[in-house]
């Protein structure tokens, strides 16, 4: 008897494309968060929550600094925007997708996983199974958790390790 | 809005990366630039040795053993080079959301 290996949430199918099994259930979900993601990007780059997605580039030279985020950080805004309008399209739909849009949707699992992150101060020694339910933020600790067990997953299968 | 700071909590002071050397005004247009990557606890460790493979072209053990430098000591030389070619490779660093800076060779 062939014992069935347990297919993960991304799947590599035959050539080079992959699949996202998500139910529809988490993929509205997953939509509900990357259309917040938009909402607070139009904010722009100085709202505390996107520090960590618009880092300083010159840390020991502020003036070359503030030339650099000049010229790019309009262009990083435009970048992460494309990345999210492939991604909404990604889960809007069950057909299987590129390497390209799957490398988009890893990118925007981790923006959002940094603006949750920088909400919830985590730090080296922090992991969300040890949060107590009754902690206030538990739903944003679970959705943490949940977004780097679906990352984990992606680089996987873009790396090829899940075959 | 999942986004929101849970009540009562509060934000660490934000420590940015700091490196004590005195900046000259004279900027040696001969000296290559490095680009340093640190450590961040919230980027998975999966994550920046993929990224650093795909983005730079290097092997796994390579990407694996900077990933390591920048978890164990803090921050590792990822890419080097002129000052423009340093600047994209911040830029698409950051891009992936990778704490990435750029300074003079020293």
């Amino acid at each position: 008897m062939k014992r069935r290996k347990r297919e993960g949430p991304v799947v590599a199918r035959e050539n080079d494309m992959f699949e996202i099994t998500l139910s529809s259930d988490d993929r509205s979900t997953l939509l509900h968060f990357v259309d917040q993601l938009s909402e607070i990007l139009a904010m722009g780059p100085d709202d505390v929550r996107l520090r960590r997605l618009f880092p300083t580039a010159y840390h020991e030279n502020p003036e070359h600094d503030a030339e650099y985020q000049g010229y790019m950080r309009d262009e990083l805004t435009q970048s992460r925007a494309a990345s999210i309008a492939v991604v909404k399209e990604v889960l809007e739909s069950t057909e299987l997708i590129t390497a390209g849009q799957l490398h988009a949707f890893m990118t925007v699992l981790n923006n959002l996983r940094l603006v949750l992150g920088t909400l919830l101060d985590v730090g080296e020694d922090d992991f969300e199974d040890d949060i107590d339910e009754n902690d206030p933020a538990f739903g944003q600790w679970q959705l943490y958790g949940y977004l780097g067990w679906l990352l984990e997953w992606t680089i996987s299968a873009l790396s090829g390790e899940d075959n | 809005m999942i986004f929101i700071a849970p009540s009562g909590s509060q934000q660490t002071e934000v420590a940015e990366p700091s490196v004590d050397i005195a900046t000259d005004e004279v900027v040696d247009l001969q000296v290559p630039w490095v680009v340093i990557v640190w450590n961040d606890p919230i980027n998975l460790m999966s994550y920046v040795s993929f990224v650093l493979q795909k983005l730079f072209g290097y092997s796994k053990a390579k990407a694996d053993i900077l990933m390591m430098d920048v978890h164990e000591k803090g921050r590792a030389v990822v890419s080097n080079g002129p000052r423009e070619k340093a600047e994209i490779d911040v830029f698409r660093l950051h891009e992936h959301g990778l704490w990435a800076t750029m300074q003079q060779d020293t």
